[in-house]
């Protein structure tokens, strides 16, 4: 065992204690800033993430720190927009976690077709791929006729594209994989069409969705949904925030409707673990109690 | 704030890395205090069965991590396929779903340069065996602030491009073998 010695030179880095301590206080400032000057609340954001998504605009923008994006925010809007929507930006991807979806299929369908029109609430829709999945899974169970989906996201520029209906990644082989994993019955490929080099969404079963801004942090309840979606999404959050979100999604969902949150998520800290029945514990979807 | 450990120690590896891993854990013993937080890349497929070999050679409580997890004694936390595991504070995890690091989610780096901010001197890094080079940067992170690295040796590791190019870059405090590891593991306690 090669122990090192002292005076190590990789040892004496940029990085000290008291630099991170300064660009923690930046960031705070920064946090504010947003606020004040473009309204959107991320002060109940997991740090970590944030931070470095924070860090990424610092090099994007050729700057060395992070106080020098306040004056972008104070006096450019289009780049105080951008900057509201790079840090903002969720990915997905089709059928992910394709268990989640096979339990929605065996254990929820039933429940929305007895009812004449149904709404499902995808919240955090990011660019649409979670919401096409659900187009796609209720079209195979003959009931995408009479639903609607309100898809919704805080990231403008992510609605645009889940409007367009354009996939941001190419459908692959994964892709296929997990549609068959969530019980799909035919090939995933028949419901895009290529052009450009793109894939997109069949137009009906875009027309079925309804994608609107909407900012689970500071805006009211959206609708009230038979089958509410918010996967991923509330682990940007940090835990006194992700409460708030659960009760807003809480009391958007109907009573004895349905409620999905992302697999590794939990709710057993919130206010509504008990007004709440686990309908699969893996898959983290539950049942409102009616009460 | 004070945390609760006097160390942390997370594990990082790719291909080849489940033999010295399990070699590793399965030597520690039930009353080994300090948290173990382990990436290992690995496919979609094997995740519970990873999860099971684990629990079923080691003493220690094998946990997957979920979103805001307390960082608890006697566990060794795995982080689950396709989230990115991050410390988010002195006492808890987060997850996130962000791109991928080196074509790799879970990244090592994404664990050992938050490890690193928040646990800083705490930490106790150890890269094993592995075909790229996730979690170098990230093990240099550890030892710039003052945490101690440890690589696999590349004479034991089954794929060195990992261990090797993290040396090459001086981010190895120590260069070990899997045996040399579980002994400075064992004198920790």
């Amino acid at each position: 065992m090669a122990l090192i010695m002292a005076g190590d030179p990789t040892k004496e880095a940029k990085t000290d204690p008291v630099t991170i301590d300064i660009e923690n206080n930046e960031f705070e400032l920064f946090i504010t800033a947003i606020k004040v000057f473009s309204n959107y609340d991320l002060s109940g954001y997991a740090k970590v993430s944030l931070k470095r998504r924070v860090k990424q605009l610092v090099t994007d923008y050729g700057l060395t720190s992070i106080s020098e994006l306040i004056p972008l925010l104070a006096h450019q809007p289009e780049a105080a927009r951008k900057i509201v929507n790079e840090l903002t930006v969720n990915v997905s991807e089709m059928f992910r976690d394709p268990s989640s979806f096979l339990v929605l299929k065996e254990s929820v369908i039933s429940y929305l077709a007895s009812f004449p029109r149904r709404d499902i609430w995808v919240a955090g829709c990011a660019c649409g791929e979670e919401a096409y999945s659900l187009a796609i899974l209720l079209e195979e169970c003959n009931l995408l006729e009479n639903t609607q989906i309100h898809a919704t996201d805080i990231n403008t520029n992510a609605l645009e594209q889940a409007k367009s209906g354009v996939l941001t990644h190419n459908l692959t082989k994964k892709d296929a994989q997990r549609y068959r994993l969530s019980g799909g019955n035919y090939s995933l490929s028949k419901y895009f069409s290529s052009a450009y080099s793109k894939q997109k969404i069949s137009q009906h079963l875009l027309d079925n969705i309804n994608f609107t801004h909407h900012n689970l942090i500071q805006d009211g309840i959206f609708c009230s949904a038979h089958l509410v979606l918010c996967r991923n999404v509330m682990i940007y959050f940090d835990a006194e925030l992700q409460n708030k979100v659960l009760q807003l999604l809480y009391d958007s969902t109907i009573h004895n409707g349905y409620l999905a949150i992302g697999t590794k998520e939990s709710l057993d800290e919130s206010g509504i673990v008990d007004r709440l029945t686990v309908i699969d514990e893996q898959s983290r979807i539950f049942q409102r109690k009616r009460i | 704030m004070k945390s609760s450990f006097e160390h942390y120690v997370f594990i990082g590896g790719s291909a080849g890395a489940l033999a010295p891993i399990t070699q590793i854990l399965s030597k520690l013993p039930a009353n080994f205090s300090f948290p173990i937080t382990l990436v290992i890349h690995r496919s979609f497929e094997s995740s519970t069965s990873f999860i099971d070999h684990l629990s079923s050679t080691t003493k220690l409580h094998v946990v997957e991590v979920f979103d805001k997890q307390k960082i608890t004694e006697k566990k060794i936390f795995i982080s689950p396929c396709d989230y990115h595991l991050q410390v988010e504070s002195e006492d808890a995890f987060s997850l996130c779903c962000d791109e991928k690091l080196h074509f790799c989610r879970p990244a090592i780096d994404v664990l050992f340069t938050t490890a690193a901010e928040i646990f800083d001197k705490k930490c106790i890094a150890i890269l094993c065996s592995g075909a790229n080079i996730d979690g170098v940067a990230g093990l240099l992170r550890i030892k710039q602030l003052g945490g101690t690295t440890i690589v696999q040796s590349p004479e034991t590791a089954e794929v060195t491009v990992m261990p090797e190019a993290a040396i090459a870059l001086g981010a190895a405090d120590m260069v070990c073998s899997p045996e040399e590891i579980v002994t400075f593991l064992l004198e920790l306690s």
